[in-house]
């Protein structure tokens, strides 16, 4: 058993080395039981988590470069576990739905090299590692965006590559620079981040080190001031390059917040949430206009995961039980909403090759089927209750009304203004006579198509309703978190800021 | 009437040179085997050779460190032992590919003096880099620059010609430098012997103005021989053009070796200086490294051809070596080799690669050889080879898990660590510089990703991929398969590098 979280990387690896055998036209069956067989791996995982233990489990530690202090370091908790779930999940969905013509099998081999890193990134307890997977992501993306995207695909996808790689080479000086303040401490080098949690900065040395990730993680959020990449390369990559993009790369970057930012720089993360969450409502606010003005279909779904995604950061930045584990929530349900909406988008966009949402109109009365997902998953994008949207709106926003009830309901405006462009959208494109002659013969989703939109409704609907076994173990770890870091903080405002769930418990 | 001199075989210590006998003994041996009998084929020299620079590294590795020999002459150390190895791994990937297939174009190679001197050049970086006696320093890097002048001279072809009478010229005048350099030093500490040099500095103390200020005339003088050599702002313009005109693996061995050779006395000569701390002597090499790094950089963004791209992309590694090297901390220096061993690896790599395609019926109008349109579409044409040249692309980059990331992160870790242990705020800033200029090269490797694998082919059919023969597979194979398997390997090799370089005090 302690070995299947090399299983679960290596996996694909395999896999896709052994996929430039097989031949073209099978390919997609390779593809399809590939990441099913990871999928259930994953799965497994989750079955065997001991869902009562907040650390680290399965962790596997194989020293790589002793004298440097960089090892094959991983392990998974409540938090990463589900992102790597729904990492699986949304590989194998993206791959049945796969609808291009073109190099099929240099897309599904692709795929699987994508999913490695991306199992990669959130099973690494070990800083280099980490980065490593974290760069190595974006070298299956930009040929993704490149060779299967739009007109505009080459400087999108350079781009998508040069932004992410500037912002988190300043990451990589910051992991150095705890890396030398550990060997100074300590005597060994070592990057193993459990090790670096237990390291206590200096307060000014804290504050640089937290801009420093900082940068890193929110150009790949991407937060407000450097989120010009992410329309680009959503508006030109492929329906399975958003997909995979807007579920669950941009959750590395969130996810880096959670797993870095707050236990090593509790006194800096506390310290900025002021400025933090100003970004973050900026960025809920301004994408959400941004949103409502475009045209475009895919560019709405683009703005509207970004201004989400501002959410997940107002509830990582609430520094308590509620609001983390909000915002993990969020991160997964946001996952499945907007990939379902981004092959939403994709489906209509093969039958009449535009995007706009003027070319359409009373599609509901042609597809019917396809407009009931499209209805749902809008709702979950909005939050509405009982969809997988609102637990962790809710609960982020909650979290977040303990720093500061008016930023919380500055932030909370997403709600209604994911409601005024979403409908707007929905309205504009769904119902009315039909006027275009083009939409008439529309055919409604086909098996495919609905083999992969299906399992994300019921899930939608499951997690919305009975969202509890995916909370817990989640809210296991992050109560750990919280009290670790409350434990650690120097300051005394920020040891009244972060909560520890015991005390909330008692005030209740 | 002069004293007899008595000198007894062991205190000369004869060891000390094995290495460089055995290169030159070879070299000796293949233009004797001409002697005897002409028009033996090149695969006999190319196999000869080979088998010579592998006794050679076995002479090499078998060395005791931090030993003197021949009148304290020869200084077998950690850096010379290291930088040798290095040298002399990087020849034996260079020569097999001599073995090419087409041996009219590649005409050189069937001379048996190519060979020959192609050995004398390497005990020439030899001998500069295993002894810290400046005149001995200056007698090697002749002889290397010598012999690498006819090399480049050799491939025969307008460029080539033009590639080594500027090679030439520059080389002449960076050993003018050097000399005068060496002269200033000689004039003012009465020795041409580092160690030596080192004492008298040390003893005279870096407070006095009036003995500093010609000291640091020397240090200047020695840095622009430093400069021209390893192609340093502002002495960098004949890079380009040299490597455009000789052969691509050639251009590739030019960017690694003779850098190295030079990367290593000039870690002697002002590691000296850097151990006094004299703040100006490693402000003058940081300003000029981040200025190398950064213009080159901008130079490359707006190259229209491969092969210039690369020796841009060349000039501003060598940029961030001297970053390094202007710290002398022991993990500087370390960081130093173990970043020319793996760049070795892939920059051979890359240049060896641009040498499978050619054009077909070359117009005399054309500029360039290698443009980016030669490359368009190459991943339906030849996907194994943009697969490769991808590969080489990224790890030039700087992208994990490829071997060039563990050289820069090791590099620009020490230059993190040095600022943190100063406390001071430059060096922190010289780290981000470094970083913005990996993500600034980052964009001219990706161009060519670009073009070979998301560009639709060229429809003109004058590309054809010639050159691919077996030797060159092979070579270009074994590269690729230790670029990618660098994580497996960074472990003992930063072991053996930092264990060499520190016992001998760098």
């Amino acid at each position: 058993m302690d070995g299947i979280l090399t299983v679960l990387l290596f996996f694909p690896l395999l896999a896709g080395l052994l996929g430039f055998v097989v031949n073209k036209d099978s390919i997609r069956a390779y593809g399809i039981a590939v990441a099913s067989i990871e999928f259930l791996l994953s799965l497994w995982l989750w079955m065997s988590f001991d869902v009562s233990h907040a650390g680290f489990q399965f962790v596997e530690n194989i020293p790589l470069v002793s004298d440097f202090g960089i090892s094959y370091y991983v392990g998974v908790d409540g938090i990463s576990l589900f992102i790597i779930i729904m990492a699986t999940l949304m590989t194998l969905i993206g791959i049945v739905a796969l609808n291009i013509k073109k190099d099929v099998k240099n897309m599904i081999i692709t795929l699987l090299f994508l999913e490695v890193a991306m199992v990669g990134v959130f099973i690494s307890l070990d800083a280099i590692i980490f980065y490593l997977f974290w760069e190595f992501s974006l070298v299956p993306m930009l040929y993704i965006i490149g060779a299967w995207g739009g007109e505009r695909r080459l400087y999108a996808a350079v781009k998508f590559f040069l932004y992410t790689f500037a912002g988190s080479l300043i990451m990589l000086i910051g992991m150095l620079y705890v890396a030398y303040v550990y060997h100074s401490v300590s005597g060994s080098w070592s990057f193993a981040i459990t090790d670096w949690y237990a390291l206590i900065l200096p307060l000014d040395v804290e504050k640089w080190l937290f801009w420093a990730f900082f940068l890193g993680f929110a150009i790949k959020v991407p937060m407000f001031p450097f989120h010009t990449w992410l329309p680009y390369a959503h508006g030109q990559a492929p329906t399975v390059g958003s997909v995979i993009l807007a579920a669950v790369l941009l959750k590395m970057g969130t996810y880096g917040f959670v797993r870095f930012s707050l236990p090593m720089f509790p006194d800096a993360s506390v310290l900025y949430i002021t400025p933090v969450a100003i970004l973050a409502i900026i960025m809920i606010i301004y994408t959400a206009m941004v949103a409502y003005a475009q045209e475009d279909m895919k560019q709405t779904i683009a703005y509207s995961s970004v201004s989400h995604m501002g959410v997940i950061i107002i509830g990582t930045f609430a520094m308590n039980a509620e609001g983390i584990t909000g915002s993990i929530f969020l991160m997964l349900s946001h996952g499945i909403v907007s990939g379902a909406l981004f092959l939403l988008v994709g489906s209509i966009y093969d039958r009449r090759h535009t995007k706009l949402m003027s070319e359409f109109g009373g599609l509901a009365s042609v597809m019917p089927k396809y407009a009931v997902i499209y209805g749902i998953m809008l709702m979950a994008s909005v939050g509405l209750p009982l969809t997988i949207g609102f637990v962790g709106e809710y609960l982020s926003l909650a979290g977040f009304y303990k720093i500061s009830p008016v930023m919380t309901a500055l932030a909370g405006t997403s709600i209604i203004l994911g409601a005024v462009y979403m409908l707007n959208l929905y309205k504009r494109s769904f119902f009315g006579p039909v006027t275009n002659e083009a939409n008439k013969k529309l055919n409604d989703l086909d098996g495919k198509e609905l083999a992969a939109l299906v399992p994300l409704v019921l899930i939608v609907i499951w997690l919305g309703v009975y969202p509890k076994p995916v909370l817990v173990p989640i809210d296991n770890s992050v109560r750990a978190l919280t009290s670790f870091m409350h434990e650690k903080a120097q300051t005394k405002t920020a040891k009244a800021t972060i909560l520890v769930s015991k005390k909330n418990k008692e005030m209740k | 009437m002069l004293e007899s001199i008595s000198v007894s075989l062991e205190s000369l210590n004869l060891i000390t040179l094995s290495p460089m006998l055995i290169a030159i003994v070879g070299a000796l041996l293949i233009l004797v085997i001409d002697l005897f009998k002409e028009n033996l084929d090149k695969t006999l020299y190319v196999m000869l050779t080979m088998l010579i620079l592998f006794v050679d590294i076995g002479a090499t590795y078998s060395l005791n460190i931090n030993e003197r020999g021949f009148f304290d002459l020869m200084l077998v150390d950690g850096i010379s032992v290291v930088s040798q190895l290095i040298i002399l791994i990087a020849s034996l990937f260079f020569i097999p590919l001599a073995l090419t297939a087409s041996s009219k174009r590649f005409h050189e190679y069937s001379y048996p003096e190519y060979f020959a001197l192609f050995l004398f050049m390497v005990a020439g970086f030899q001998f500069m880099v295993s002894t810290d006696n400046l005149i001995l320093i200056f007698v090697g890097l002749e002889t290397a620059s010598l012999s690498l002048y006819t090399l480049i001279a050799m491939h025969n072809t307008k460029g080539a010609h033009e590639a080594a009478v500027k090679y030439f010229t520059m080389g002449a005048l960076a050993a003018g430098f050097f000399l005068m350099g060496s002269a200033a030093i000689y004039a003012l500490t009465g020795s041409v012997e580092l160690y030596e040099v080192a004492k008298i500095l040390q003893s005279q103390g870096a407070d006095s103005t009036a003995f500093m200020l010609p000291v640091l005339g020397g240090v200047v003088l020695m840095l622009v021989a430093v400069g021209f050599k390893v192609s340093l702002f502002p002495f960098h313009m004949w890079t380009p053009d040299v490597y455009e005109g000789s052969s691509a693996p050639m251009a590739g061995y030019m960017s690694i070796v003779p850098k190295l050779a030079m990367v290593t006395v000039a870690m002697r000569i002002f590691g000296i200086y850097i151990n006094l701390d004299i703040e100006a002597v490693s402000y003058l090499i940081i300003i000029i490294a981040v200025i190398t790094m950064t213009l080159s950089n901008m130079m490359a963004l707006v190259q229209k051809d491969v092969k210039r791209m690369l020796a841009y992309s060349s000039i501003s590694h060598a940029g961030f070596i001297m970053a390094a090297l202007a710290l002398g901390t022991t993990k500087a220096n370390s960081s130093i080799f173990l970043y020319y061993a793996m760049f070795m690896v892939t920059n051979l790599g890359a240049f060896a690669m641009l040498w499978i395609s050619q054009h077909k019926k070359k117009s005399f109008d054309e500029r360039y050889d290698h443009p980016f349109e030669k490359f368009s579409g190459m991943i339906s044409i030849s996907p194994m080879a943009a697969v490769v040249m991808g590969i080489f692309m990224l790890s030039l980059a700087g992208v994990p898990p490829f071997s060039l990331f563990w050289g820069k992160l090791y590099l620009i870790s020490s230059v993190v660590d040095f600022a943190v242990a100063t406390a001071e705020t430059k060096y922190m800033i010289l780290a981000i510089v470094m970083v913005l200029n990996s993500a600034i090269a980052a964009y001219y490797y990706l161009k060519l990703i670009v073009y070979m694998f998301l560009r639709a082919p060229s429809t003109s059919e004058t590309v054809v991929y010639a050159n691919q023969s077996r030797p060159l597979n092979v070579v270009i194979g074994i590269l690729v398969v230790i670029t990618i398997t660098s994580i497996f390997y960074v472990q003992p090799l930063l072991e053996f590098i930092s264990y060499l370089v520190s016992s001998s005090g760098y």
